[in-house]
């Protein structure tokens, strides 16, 4: 990397600085933005927050966040001028650690205040909800962009393997994301079975399919320009790094002001239907949320629900289907780094 | 609407078959309606797929569903059965002993009449007052 050129790495500290600053924020603010009653990943009352072990218990965590960030900092700016800005991504690294580090004991705290969640369960039985924005065919437009950008440089003669590579691990990231959309619509389990919460989470969902899709064609097009450009294709990846930046601040903001499961959300017509407004929080036993992240819940049927901790929702790590999700992201990265070791040792056995 | 218990005594593939056989008896789902699959009512409900399957099987052995692989359940065409002789006395000694339970949960004499008149009104189709 050190054969670029200063504003690439310009470019690269500040995009990484933006992210740890946005990471700071969102563990900042998340513990207020989820239901009521489930509190760094624990179901209690619901006015617990604002009672004062509640308000202690935040505030406790917010102070421990600013100090191991400020450690995570200086280790950051200490390992960038010893290291070189190649450092920063591990400086991000220590930040996020030292943050669910702070998550975790704050999590510890609220434990002795748990009280068991609900064990209703209600289920719609009519009707079907479409999730997907234009459907599928909308969905198989990023594959249909990656055949036509493979098909453009095998005509012209410019594929090369570092290309192929690049445009099979990006497919393989569409068919992640793609799984994800499909989960979406037909693996979320629905907190509410009906009425004015049952509309906003509906909106959610769409909203979040809607998120999905637009990273899918964001995968897409990145990868297609990367490709297609002739020249300095590195510089042309650097070039979108703070695009994708943007994408994801926009995407937290967004999901910020809808709230867990669309719950901060105008009802519009149907906020003059009588809720049944009592929080029932996210109808997911404690015990199965390792470390307050991950789900782990066997007689769960659901491969996704309503993250405990952050936006949006999380795998049920006790189905197969969310480990072949999550083997399909982890390979999409391992596929250079593989072709890149094949090459190696063709080269050696020569 | 189906509602289960998780936490109640009653097994949890019982109560979704009473359930769905409460909504088939109401006339909610017409003669060839599809029911949501095992996969997405298991789903919904956040229980084991087997649970919902054991309680398809339970209502398609009573005739009420007919289960296609791949294609959920269809609501069959239904005959109203011969009742046995001790038909009536199956349904008799539950009804009593709930009855018995809600007095002494506290339920007043009088809301446990009302409410067993409203049920045996929606049965006979008159609208409550």
């Amino acid at each position: 990397m050190n054969h670029l050129p200063i504003y690439v790495h310009l470019v690269i500290a500040v995009t990484i600085g933006g992210i740890a600053i946005l990471n700071a924020a969102l563990f900042w603010f998340i513990p207020c933005l989820t239901r009521r009653d489930l509190y760094f990943a624990v179901t209690v009352p619901p006015g617990f927050r604002d009672q004062s072990q509640g308000v202690s218990i935040l505030r406790r965590y917010r102070i421990e966040l600013i100090l191991l960030s400020v450690l995570a900092l200086v280790a950051f700016v200490a390992g960038i001028a010893r290291f070189g800005v190649g450092f920063a991504r591990g400086g991000l690294l220590i930040q996020v650690v030292a943050s669910f580090i702070a998550f975790y004991r704050a999590r510890l705290r609220v434990l002795p205040y748990a009280v068991p969640p609900t064990m209703i369960r209600e289920a719609e039985l009519h009707g079907h909800n479409r999730i997907i924005p234009g459907g599928w065919m909308a969905a198989s437009g990023p594959f249909i962009l990656l055949v036509v950008c493979a098909a453009y440089l095998w005509f012209h003669g410019r594929e090369s393997s570092a290309r192929s590579v690049y445009l099979i691990s990006t497919a393989g990231i569409l068919v992640a994301l793609t799984l994800l959309l499909y989960g979406l619509a037909h693996w979320v389990r629905p907190v509410y079975a009906g009425g004015p919460e049952r509309a906003r989470e509906l909106k959610f969902r769409r909203t979040v399919s809607a998120i999905t899709l637009a990273a899918e064609y964001y995968v897409t097009l990145q990868a297609s320009w990367i490709v297609l450009v002739p020249r300095r294709g590195d510089l042309a990846a650097v070039g979108l790094l703070p695009l994708a930046f943007v994408f994801v601040l926009v995407v937290i903001v967004v999901l910020a002001r809808l709230g867990q499961g669309g719950s901060r959300m105008p009802a519009g017509d149907h906020a003059r239907i009588a809720s049944s407004a009592v929080p029932i929080g996210d109808r997911t036993p404690d015990r199965y949320w390792r470390l307050g992240i991950f789900y782990f819940n066997p007689d769960d049927s659901a491969v996704l629900v309503e993250k405990r901790f952050g936006l949006g929702y999380s795998l049920n790590f006790a189905r197969p289907t969310a480990w072949i999700i999550v083997l399909l992201v982890l390979m999409a990265p391992l596929i250079p780094v593989l072709a890149h070791l094949t090459q190696f040792l063709h080269t050696t056995q020569r | 609407m189906l509602r289960i218990d998780l936490a109640s005594r009653v097994p949890v593939y019982e109560q979704i078959a009473n359930g769905l056989r409460a909504e088939l008896v109401s006339g909610k789902f017409s003669p060839g309606a599809k029911l949501p699959t095992v996969r997405i009512l298991a789903i919904k409900l956040g229980v084991h797929y087997n649970t919902v399957a054991e309680a398809y099987r339970q209502l398609a052995n009573e005739g009420w569903l007919e289960l296609k692989r791949h294609h959920g359940a269809l609501v069959r065409e239904r005959d109203r059965p011969q009742a046995g002789p001790d038909a009536m006395e199956r349904f008799s000694r539950p009804l009593r002993e709930l009855v018995a339970k809600g007095l002494a949960d506290g339920l007043s004499p009088r809301s446990l009449a009302r409410e067993m008149t409203e049920t045996a009104r929606r049965l006979e189709g008159e609208p409550s007052p």
